[in-house]
């Protein structure tokens, strides 16, 4: 991430939620924190107990974050963010806490108000899948189902973001009433998942089961023709196992429902 | 195999499908799926860590280490960099690694006291991982990364609470102090569990190759064989490796080892000496007496006194002065009395010190550079600033027993006020004085990698200068012979682990 991506990210992010930014150029920017925003991230619910029971005026910080300090010439003091920095992730982790679930609406083009416009009612779910031994490999898979017919089409948030959505329906828009429920959708979709994990190539998992057998042996030869294996036997080999155990974990993103006409 | 699922936003979507809870943001929901299209991790290979570290710009072969390390050595691994390369970077690397990939939650750092700070700083600003120092009144469930002196937590009650967590990641930091598999520090960790663990130490061998044995033994039991079979195929001749080739094998699957001139950055050079001296009249003959001092009474019969005296004369009259005068006490015999006596009289009356005027020597020719003098004994330590004081040069005092603030305060002293720093040996870690580039070995000792460790404070990455390192050593006297032990050690070493830099002359000796 460049430092102009994480400055559009970083302005961006404050703006959605409502904090004023005071002060700003290319490379910081200085906003007002709103109450809910400090609470969130400022990490001091020591001063909102005390302001919440003393029924003091609360007073959110304000916060100044330098996005690229190798360009800064003016004298500003302030955090330096950059990818991998704790305040960044920080705010992805609040991002992600405050994007998961949305309802939204497709928006007619400005040319055809009179006719009426129907729109399709679909489920969107962005999926992750980590597969992990002493390795990790993740991939994300944003999957969409059509509520109607129960199509499921592959990259949708893709196709989607395109469009032109808003989280109220437009005058003179209607939407089909859903034929498919949506938890009954979201359970096709993990089915899709379930099915593509089972067409994936798993030579990891095998080369990670060779590696944990080979080692084993190699501890049991070190304690060869050792009647009572002392406990260092067993931890080792739990460690072993441990190391190398396969996993495949699902998460999921985000997602929400979708009215669309243009799908 | 069996998948996890998470449902935790299956609950959320069902409480918002039923106006239990409020929709979120559409931008944020957008800018959510970029972040985490950003933060993938596509390939099982590869290193996550770099783009998340954009300030620290590590070395090629750090970076390869840490590649290395996570790939080939499924992370267990000896990091055995000379000294002055960053081990400690390339530990947070593969560190860093981990955590981001989720492999590991919690971790284990085990270090020497006097560099627990050292970490706790370098994890922090170079690395951004938070550490917590271990006490024993903190509840570890919520610990996630743990970093501990060792000699504390090899003790009750620590140890304990330190084997009920389920660590993911083991670090110990110099690593050769788990060479022999007596000690407490050894069984601490040999039973601690080791999912992925990483031993750093510059010197894997410092004596024999069964210290080498030892340590791979703790990381990957009976990869080096059990004890038995390893014995005999390497112990006939403690000094002779022969399956060279089949042991370097072995061990280059579970350690990685940088020389200088491996790393590809420009190093300055390292001139190294050994200044042979000869004893002058007086101090012969003292020498001379106290080599015939097992003849004239069974209290200096051992053979470890005996060294020892041997040792410390070739350094000051101080330093042999204190055992003598002790061993003193216990002769009973008139005629040992007398003679002991008698040396320690001709002792207190020397008035030369050849080695200490050679030192005084090499330090007016450094043209007011800083030199930095190791001696192994407090005494010589005390004598020699005193002599060069007189000499009208001003010298600051370290050893490791100085706590962290004294430590920083004398670094300041030297870099600032002093020419010269007289180090003990324990003052040899973990410190680090790229400004200075003389190095004077006052008195050698038997350990090689002790010498490199020395030398490893001037000549690490930083250091602008070429090196000289000056050995000093008494002709015809037991020094002979601790320089043709270092030699052999060496020659060990090099065999087994690989090339080392030179510490002691420019010339090897094979073996």
């Amino acid at each position: 991430m460049y430092p102009q991506q994480i400055h559009q990210y970083v302005r961006r992010f404050f703006i959605e939620n409502n904090c004023p930014i005071l002060r700003e150029n290319e490379h910081f920017i200085n906003v007002q924190l709103t109450i809910e925003m400090d609470k969130k991230i400022m990490n001091r619910p020591f001063y909102w107990k005390y302001v919440e029971s003393t029924g003091d005026e609360p007073n959110p910080a304000q916060l100044t974050l330098i996005t690229d300090k190798n360009r800064l010439t003016e004298s500003i003091a302030g955090e330096v963010v950059h990818y991998g920095s704790p305040r960044l992730s920080q705010l992805f982790r609040v991002t992600n806490e405050l994007g998961s679930f949305v309802q939204m609406y497709e928006k007619p083009p400005a040319s055809q108000v009179p006719a009426q416009i129907i729109l399709t009612p679909w489920v969107g779910v962005n999926y992750k899948i980590t597969y992990s031994s002493h390795r990790t490999q993740e991939t994300l898979y944003s999957l969409g189902i059509n509520l109607m017919t129960g199509m499921i089409i592959n990259g949708f948030q893709e196709s989607i973001s395109r469009l032109d959505l808003e989280s109220t329906i437009s005058a003179n828009t209607f939407h089909l009433p859903y034929t498919i429920k949506p938890l009954r959708a979201l359970e096709r979709l993990d089915a899709v998942i379930e099915n593509q994990i089972q067409q994936d190539d798993h030579t990891w998992a095998e080369e990670a089961q060779v590696r944990q057998q080979r080692d084993i042996r190699v501890l049991d030869y070190f304690y060869e023709g050792i009647e009572d294996k002392p406990e260092t036997y067993e931890s080792e080999k739990k460690a072993i196992e441990e190391q190398y155990k396969t996993k495949i974990r699902v998460e999921i993103i985000n997602g929400g429902l979708f009215y669309l006409k243009s799908m | 195999m069996q998948i996890e699922w998470s449902s935790d936003w299956k609950e959320g979507f069902v409480e918002r499908l039923e106006n239990r809870k409020a929709w979120d943001n559409w931008t944020l929901y957008k800018m959510c799926y970029d972040v985490e299209k950003l933060k993938l991790i596509t390939d099982f290979d590869g290193l996550q860590c770099p783009k998340y570290l954009p300030e620290l710009k590590p070395f090629p072969h750090q970076l390869e280490a840490a590649e290395t390390v996570i790939e080939r050595m499924n992370g267990k691994a000896i990091l055995a960099d000379e000294v002055g390369l960053g081990k400690t970077i390339q530990a947070g690397l593969i560190l860093k690694e981990y955590l981001i990939r989720g492999l590991v939650k919690k971790a284990l750092i085990l270090v020497p006291a006097s560099l627990v700070n050292q970490w706790i700083e370098e994890l922090n600003r170079k690395f951004h991982i938070p550490v917590i120092q271990y006490k024993k009144a903190y509840d570890l469930n919520y610990c996630n990364i743990v970093i501990a002196s060792i000699d504390m937590a090899k003790r009750s009650p620590h140890k304990e609470n330190l084997y009920d967590q389920d660590f993911d990641l083991i670090i110990i930091d110099e690593a050769h102090k788990l060479k022999n598999p007596k000690t407490k520090n050894y069984e601490f960790v040999q039973n601690l569990k080791k999912k992925f663990c990483l031993l750093l130490t510059a010197t894997p061998i410092q004596n024999d190759v069964f210290e080498l044995f030892n340590l791979i033994s703790l990381l990957k039991p009976g990869h080096l064989g059990n004890f038995e079979t390893f014995q005999s195929v390497f112990s006939a001749s403690k000094h002779n490796v022969e399956e060279d080739e089949f042991l370097k094998e072995l061990i280059n699957q579970v350690m990685v080892r940088n020389s200088r001139h491996d790393t590809g950055i420009e190093w300055t050079s390292r001139r190294v000496q050994i200044i042979p001296l000869e004893f002058s009249e007086e101090e012969k003959e003292v020498y001379d007496m106290i080599s015939e001092l097992k003849n004239v009474s069974s209290v200096f019969s051992g053979a470890f006194s005996m060294i020892t005296l041997q040792k410390e004369i070739c350094s000051s009259k101080e330093a042999a002065y204190l055992t003598l005068n002790e061993m003193r006490q216990k002769c009973t015999q008139p005629d040992e009395v007398a003679y002991t006596e008698g040396l320690l009289q001709k002792l207190a009356a020397l008035q030369i010190n050849t080695k200490a005027e050679k030192a005084y020597e090499i330090i007016t020719q450094a043209n007011e550079e800083k030199v930095i003098i190791f001696t192994e004994y407090r005494a010589s330590q005390a004598y020699l600033m005193n002599y060069l004081y007189e000499k009208g040069i001003v010298s600051v005092p370290f050893n490791g027993q100085f706590s962290k603030s004294k430590r920083e305060w004398m670094k300041q002293l030297f870099k600032e006020k002093a020419q010269v720093l007289i180090a003990t040996e324990s003052g040899s870690e973990g410190i680090n004085l790229q400004f200075c580039h003389h190095v004077i070995n006052y008195d050698l000792p038997w350990n090689p990698m002790k010498l490199e460790q020395r030398i490893g404070r001037v000549h690490r990455l930083g250091q602008e200068h070429d090196v000289n390192i000056y050995n000093l050593a008494m002709k015809h006297t037991i020094e002979d012979h601790i320089l043709e032990l270092l030699n052999v050690k060496i020659g060990v070493f090099e065999k087994v682990v690989g090339e080392l830099d030179d510490i002691l002359s420019a010339y090897k000796m094979s073996i």
